[in-house]
């Protein structure tokens, strides 16, 4: 056996835990999973199926583990773990699933292929075999923090920039991005970039919530290569800023994997985790329903839908407040079908959208989450999660949707400019959107 | 001294982490000791490129911002 | 020692591997780690539990089961007729004293079994997809229940098929925890995560 099959072995074993063990056993390879899958669901090769991506996975588990694929291996389609078969992984678990959990939902007897894949992906890792990009992209988030002091500079010069310009949508020459304020109420924790903290920063200043932006973004790559330690690493730059502030909440940009990782997984890292994880949409939706932002929906006239994040909804529990937020900010919301728990992974989820060897096989997967789009005939695909708007830019650019994708706050903030100019101009009674019509 | 790239990169436009992406892409395509010179839009790459040199051993050699747009350049080390 | 006797005290030996057996895979599985999770709750964990065990094995529960109905009501009805023969062994004994009503229950359920295993035998064998995913073991698996099904089914129109019966149900006892059929065990496991899972995230339930 080769030093590589034993790391990725060791790494393996590692995370046969009961829900996995459990997991690789249980499935009674009845097949209904497949077109639950939107890579089958696109391509319709049997070898695309949850089952079929799994067993590749259990072939050598029952090899290891299972009396009778050791005594009589081809019995139970068991064999033996091979350089040659961590490539075929490597395409399997990082390339065609997203980790999305379809299939989970419709499998009779619960089978969470995603925790199957995500093992893979810790082995692949251990091994070596994990694409290149998400390895650079997560030691580079590691690298920011190491090195603190050096982005400093560069972070605060950005943030009073974006804060002259959060002053001009305001129209409040007092308006501030506060970093590093001690105390604060909230930590705001964006991605990097200034889409998603100008528009917060906007959303907060019209509450008048007691916030600071976070210096470090939100994404977790090391998530995507299933590396607890430098998952953990990252995670840990945010839960020590929080502590170091003394938040009583961190408040997390529209993201779907980093709502995971911190709304979810991050308090089975860290032993002290006093503070509430919430994404911004849910702060939001919360907001709208007080009635503490004025909206006028006239400023998104255009038809909308809404794709839900694997990670927000299914997996994450956000499947209405998304809702609450459109209904209240938009003119013409259209479902797609299905939606919620049963919505369409976009093709680009876990990490596949950063790995440009697979911009094909990841435009290929996206085709059942264009067609939902096609039959809303919206002009306007909302998303909260900034892999699914990558995911499903290309998409529009590859298929020629003629469509814009948009953040829900972005809507939000449309919608909240807008009444605030309505007001200035006619100091009447503000647009406002009952909490009853939300609901 | 200004120094001549062995390739320009026009990343306007897009999103982090995508000219992180993009230039570990069109690293590949250089020689090693050759330059890269990138301009983008997002202010995410004022942290993004100088961390990305950093964890992978690669040379920034300048990153400045004219107005919107952000210009760097980075040389192949390894 | 009659012949029906001697199966019996095989039977019970079989029953005590099957046992044994399923406890140590049972073992297998405690063994390894169990890791909750420790963030604040959405929802209620036991509502997706129950959830999981009830109305999400409905066949309308599932766009998968909606899009598969017969199939899946063919495989509910397969499981039904495995209990209705297990319930026909432990009853064996006390065939003669049984009720009419009881022995045309044990014909029908184990009947519907028998013909659920058949289908789901010629499925495995023409259908393109099961057979890619399909191992020697899948094929004996399903054979070795449909023919023991068929052997209660035959128990109940005839006792002299009992000694037969008591050799099938022998066997199988003795695959479960070798076989494919061993799923039975971790099926409560794995609904039970996922209903733990689903159920805290405020999801189902």
């Amino acid at each position: 056996m080769s030093e590589r099959i034993q790391q990725a072995l060791t790494a393996f074993e590692k995370s046969l835990d009961r829900r996995l063990l459990a997991a690789l056993e249980v499935c009674a390879r009845c097949g209904i999973c497949a077109e639950s899958c939107h890579v089958f669901a696109a391509e319709p090769d049997f070898r695309n199926a949850p089952a079929a991506k799994a067993e590749a996975v259990r072939r050598f588990y029952r090899r290891l583990h299972d009396p009778i694929g050791r005594l009589f291996p081809w019995w139970v389609g068991a064999k033996d773990l091979t350089e040659a078969d961590l490539e075929e992984l490597a395409e399997i678990a990082f390339g065609a699933c997203t980790l999305c959990r379809r299939c989970t939902m419709n499998c009779p007897m619960g089978v969470d292929t995603a925790l199957i894949m995500r093992a893979t992906r810790a082995m692949l890792t251990a091994a070596g075999k994990a694409p290149e990009m998400l390895t650079q992209l997560a030691d580079a988030a590691i690298a920011r923090e190491e090195n603190l002091e050096f982005f400093r500079e560069f972070y605060i010069d950005q943030i009073r920039e974006l804060e002259r310009e959060l002053q001009e949508q305001t129209g409040d020459p007092d308006a501030r991005i506060p970093v590093e304020k001690a105390g604060a109420e909230i930590l705001y924790v964006a991605l990097s970039g200034a889409h998603t903290i100008l528009p917060a920063a906007v959303l907060f200043h019209a509450v008048g919530a007691d916030w600071t932006l976070s210096m470090f973004e939100a994404a977790n790559y090391g998530y995507f290569l299933a590396d607890l330690q430098r998952a953990r690493a990252i995670a840990r730059r945010i839960v020590d800023e929080a502590r170091r502030l003394g938040v009583k909440e961190i408040i997390l940009a529209e993201c779907g994997h980093a709502y995971t990782v911190l709304r979810w997984e991050a308090p089975n890292w860290f032993e002290d985790f006093p503070f509430r994880v919430r994404s911004i949409i849910e702060a939001a939706a919360e907001w709208i329903q007080q009635g503490r932002l004025p909206l006028d929906p006239s400023a998104n006239p255009e038809p909308v839908t809404y794709h839900d994040s694997c990670n927000l909804g299914r997996n994450g529990g956000l499947l209405e407040e998304p809702r609450i937020i459109l209904r209240a900010v938009v003119q013409d919301f259209r479902e797609m079908s299905p939606n919620r728990a049963e919505n369409f992974c976009c093709g680009g989820g876990a990490g596949l959208v950063a790995v440009p060897e697979w911009y094909e096989k990841r435009m290929r997967a996206g085709r059942r989450k264009v067609e939902q789009i096609r039959q809303t005939g919206a002009r306007i695909v909302a998303a909260s999660c900034d892999n699914c708007r990558l995911q499903l830019g290309d998409l529009n650019d590859y298929y020629g949707l003629g469509i814009r994708v948009s953040g829900l706050i972005d809507l939000v903030v449309n919608a909240y400019l807008a009444a605030r100019r309505m007001k200035a101009t006619a100091p009447a009674a503000p647009v406002r959107v009952s909490v009853q019509e939300l609901i | 001294m200004e120094v001549k790239p062995d390739l320009t990169l026009d990343l306007k436009g897009l999103l982090c982490p995508m000219p992180v992406v993009k230039i570990n892409q069109a690293i590949k395509n250089v020689p090693i000791g050759g330059v890269i010179e990138a301009y983008a839009t997002d202010p995410g790459v004022m942290a993004d490129i100088p961390a990305w040199c950093r964890s992978t051993g690669n040379e920034l050699v300048t990153i400045e911002k004219q107005d919107k747009v952000i210009r760097f350049v980075v040389r192949r080390l390894k | 020692m009659s012949a029906t006797t001697l199966w019996g005290w095989i039977v019970l030996i079989a029953l005590g591997l099957c046992i044994g057996g399923l406890g140590w895979r049972l073992y297998g599985l405690l063994a390894r780690p169990y890791r909750p999770d420790r963030a604040q709750p959405r929802g209620s964990a036991w509502r997706g539990i129950v959830y999981a065990f009830t109305w999400g094995m409905m066949p309308w529960a599932k766009e998968s089961t909606r899009r598969h109905f017969l199939p899946y009501v063919r495989g509910v009805l397969f499981h039904l007729g495995i209990f209705a023969t297990l319930a026909t062994l432990a009853v064996s004994p006390w065939r003669s004293a049984l009720p009419a009503s009881i022995t045309m229950a044990g014909l029908v359920f184990t009947g519907i079994g028998a013909v659920g295993g058949l289908i789901g035998i010629l499925m495995r064998i023409f259908d393109e997809r099961l057979r890619a995913l399909s191992h020697p073991d899948d094929y004996a698996a399903v054979v070795l229940v449909t023919v023991w099904q068929a052997a209660g089914m035959a128990f109940w129109t005839d006792p002299r098929w009992t000694a037969a019966f008591y050799a099938l149900s022998a066997l199988t006892l003795i695959a479960i925890p070798l076989t494919k059929i061993r799923h039975c065990i971790y099926f409560f496991f794995s609904r039970f995560f996922f209903g733990l899972f689903y159920g805290r995230r405020a999801v189902l339930g």
